[in-house]
């Protein structure tokens, strides 16, 4: 039998990305993997050395890392479900005819595409207790009778970086739920039209399900990266005050930042995983009800 | 023929000669030198001076000044990551708390013989060298004192005078004045002048301490009842409302914006804003330094410069910062933003004995210190400090138990 002869171009063609992928994003992965089983704190290079599981022990019993934990659930919660409810609407919005949409959806993209670090800044500045426009647009309004230091105090604080967070992504829904809609066929309107359902029927009955898809992987997405974000929290409060927006990934910043890598690293192994394990879960609970 | 031969053999040499000359001449060494600056004319005022460096020091040394945010800090971490990354510069200015780090990693050049082999090295007091010395836990210099900054307290006159009140000679005359300056201006029930502008971000470790001490308190030892005490006054202060309801938060960029706006009666900062408050205030702002009761204390921030461990040339690089410590770049640097020279005959000249802030600095060197230099010393000012502290001042622990976790976060269980 004639040897088949391996054709090279395939492989040729994805090493470039493959190579990319492995200098990038698979060794630095493994780097850190290799670095959380060890003491590795570059103030006490010379205690650098294998310890272990020891780092895995000392995080569960840190009450910071709990706190930050459950900080993230909230985070990803209440941020990525309103950025959808918001996007949703707002893409249901845009998706209809009117004078200058064109230029309302190109306006409307402006949070996605600031900088996270912009955001960080000029939301600060919003919220501040003694300059911010916030607190003088709540007192124009009577609605305040003094000043709130919205970034000061513990129980406004996490609020308020959650409010900007909401304010960031929902472009992000809006767009690919646009996206979406353009893809539902007219006709199934017009067949809901002729058998007398109205504009909630047609939304449960037609448009979501239709989107479901589209919703489902953006969503995913989004959880992914809102419980890995770090530039917004970080610029407006750095996880302050008293660490009360102080999630997973600004822990893991700001230790990475006082050079105790070992800690650091074996936080952000658990941050992974535990996000793989909602993605896995996730897409299971979704190919799961397809299937059936 | 033999005057020949001599005549070509010497014009021969005497071209060797001039393109010996030629070549040394044009052997240049470039000089990247890090820093930062607290505001525009500071930032113009290094790159004037690094300009006047080049064009007079006559050993083909050229100085490229990079200006780096000081960022509550950040920038010693900016520095030694691009150190550790096998970047960097070759110079760079540079705090003595960041010295552990930095020598741990054998990032910095020993200075002792070229400041030993220097001309101008008792122009430098050796109660300097001695804090460098203890900055680095050995007995060896690696940062060239540059400047000091003597934290003291700003306050506003004309605001003393409205509410009756001297300046405080006692700790518990400050507290007094922090409420009695506190008041509503306009009558509308909202306090709109509060007495003293507290920094509780990242930084504020600096002012605090100087209420630790006033109590008897030192930073030896955290959880003594005089240490805790001061923190307790701390507490109060915002508790009560003598500081404005931002403080938890509130930086450098905050406490100098509430002074500047007449939001704060008093604020705790060192001469290198004095220029900005003089420009906004005139003659309506004075200083004194933070009184003390048991105790007094103070504190002595310090800027030195350093030479890389990565400096291709160390000698040019210390031709860089002895300019900087006691040539012209000290006197220039030190004139345009009011900090305290290290240079004793640069300190004599008449514009820096006629500076009431300047004056004001030199009476707090005697009760100026520093926080232990540890290896826990930056994370407990970068994220232990100010999270302790804040949790504190809103009421979620207690004056004990946030002097126990400082304590803990600075010496270890």
């Amino acid at each position: 039998m004639p040897r088949q002869k391996i054709n090279p171009w395939p492989y040729l063609l994805i090493s470039p990305a493959l190579i990319t992928f492995f200098t990038v994003v698979f060794i630095p992965v493994l780097n850190a993997i290799l670095i959380s089983f060890q003491r590795y704190d570059l103030r006490r290079p010379k205690a650098i050395g294998f310890v272990g599981l020891e780092n895995y022990i000392n995080i569960f019993q840190d009450p910071l890392f709990f706190q930050s934990i459950w900080k993230t659930f909230l985070w990803v919660i209440f941020g990525v479900g309103f950025q959808f409810i918001l996007g949703f609407g707002l893409a249901l919005l845009l998706h209809k005819k009117f004078f200058g949409r064109g230029i309302i959806r190109s306006v409307s993209l402006i949070p996605w595409v600031t900088p996270g670090v912009l955001i960080g800044l000029m939301w600060r500045w919003i919220y501040d207790g003694n300059y911010g426009v916030l607190n003088d647009f709540f007192l124009k309004l009577n609605l305040i009778n003094e000043k709130i230091p919205f970034l000061a105090q513990q129980k406004s604080a996490f609020p308020s970086v959650i409010v900007t967070i909401i304010w960031q992504g929902i472009p992000f829904f809006a767009l690919m739920i646009l996206a979406g809609l353009q893809g539902i066929p007219g006709e199934l309107y017009d067949a809901a039209d002729v058998d007398g359902a109205d504009g909630l029927q047609k939304l449960f009955k037609i448009t979501i399900p239709m989107l479901k898809n589209t919703i489902y992987v953006t969503t995913l997405l989004r959880i992914i990266w809102v419980a890995n974000s770090v530039d917004v929290i970080f610029n407006m409060t750095e996880g302050g005050p008293a660490y009360a927006t102080q999630t997973l990934s600004v822990y893991v910043f700001n230790k990475g930042n006082t050079l105790n890598l070992g800690y650091a690293s074996t936080m952000s192994i658990i941050l992974t995983l535990l996000l793989l394990l909602v993605a896995i879960l996730y897409l299971k609970n979704i190919f799961g009800r397809e299937e059936e | 023929m033999n005057k020949r031969v001599l005549c070509l053999s010497m014009s021969f040499l005497i071209l060797i000669i001039v393109a010996i000359g030629g070549f040394a001449q044009s052997k240049s060494v470039t000089i990247t030198h890090w820093y930062w600056a607290d505001n525009p004319q500071y930032s113009a005022t290094m790159k004037e001076i690094a300009a006047e460096f080049n064009a007079t020091n006559n050993k083909n040394i050229t100085v490229v000044a990079e200006e780096y945010p000081w960022d509550g800090g950040a920038y010693s971490e900016t520095l030694f990551r691009a150190a550790m990354g096998g970047g960097g510069p070759d110079t760079s200015t540079f705090k003595l708390t960041s010295t552990p780090l930095f020598t741990a990693n054998n990032l910095l050049v020993k200075l002792d013989d070229y400041i030993a082999n220097w001309k101008d090295k008792n122009d430098i007091e050796d109660s300097l060298y001695n804090v460098m010395r203890m900055g680095s836990g050995t007995d060896n210099i690696y940062l060239m004192p540059w400047t000091t900054q003597i934290l003291y307290v700003y306050y506003r006159p004309s605001m003393f005078n409205e509410v009756g009140i001297a300046v405080p000679k006692t700790y518990a005359e400050f507290l007094e004045a922090c409420k009695k300056l506190t008041r509503d201006t306009n009558g509308d029930g909202v306090i709109d002048v509060y007495g003293f502008g507290m920094r509780g971000a990242k930084g504020g470790h600096e002012p605090w301490g100087s209420f630790i001490w006033a109590r008897g308190g030192n930073f030896k030892d955290f959880t003594t009842p005089q240490a805790i005490a001061g923190m307790q006054d701390f507490i109060d202060l915002y508790k009560n409302g003598y500081t404005p309801p931002t403080a938890t938060m509130d930086g450098f960029q905050e406490i100098i914006a509430n002074f500047k706006s007449g939001k704060t009666a008093m604020t705790v900062h060192h001469i290198g804003s004095s220029p900005g408050m003089i420009e906004t205030f005139g003659d309506d702002v004075d200083a004194f330094i933070f009184p003390g009761e048991v105790g007094q204390w103070t504190s002595m921030g310090d800027t030195e410069n350093v030479i890389m461990e990565s400096c291709k040339n160390k000698e040019a690089a210390f031709e860089w910062i002895s300019y900087m410590a006691t040539g012209k770049g000290q006197e220039k640097w030190c004139t345009v933003t009011g900090n305290v020279p290290v240079s004793k005959s640069i300190q004599q000249l008449p514009v820096f004995q006629n500076s009431k802030f300047m004056k004001v600095s030199i009476e707090g060197t005697p009760v100026a210190g520093i926080y232990p230099i540890l290896d826990t010393t930056t994370e407990w000012i970068s994220t232990i400090w100010p999270n302790t502290v804040a949790a504190a001042l809103l009421g979620q622990i207690t004056a004990t138990e946030a002097m126990k976790k400082l304590q803990i976060g600075l010496y270890g269980q």
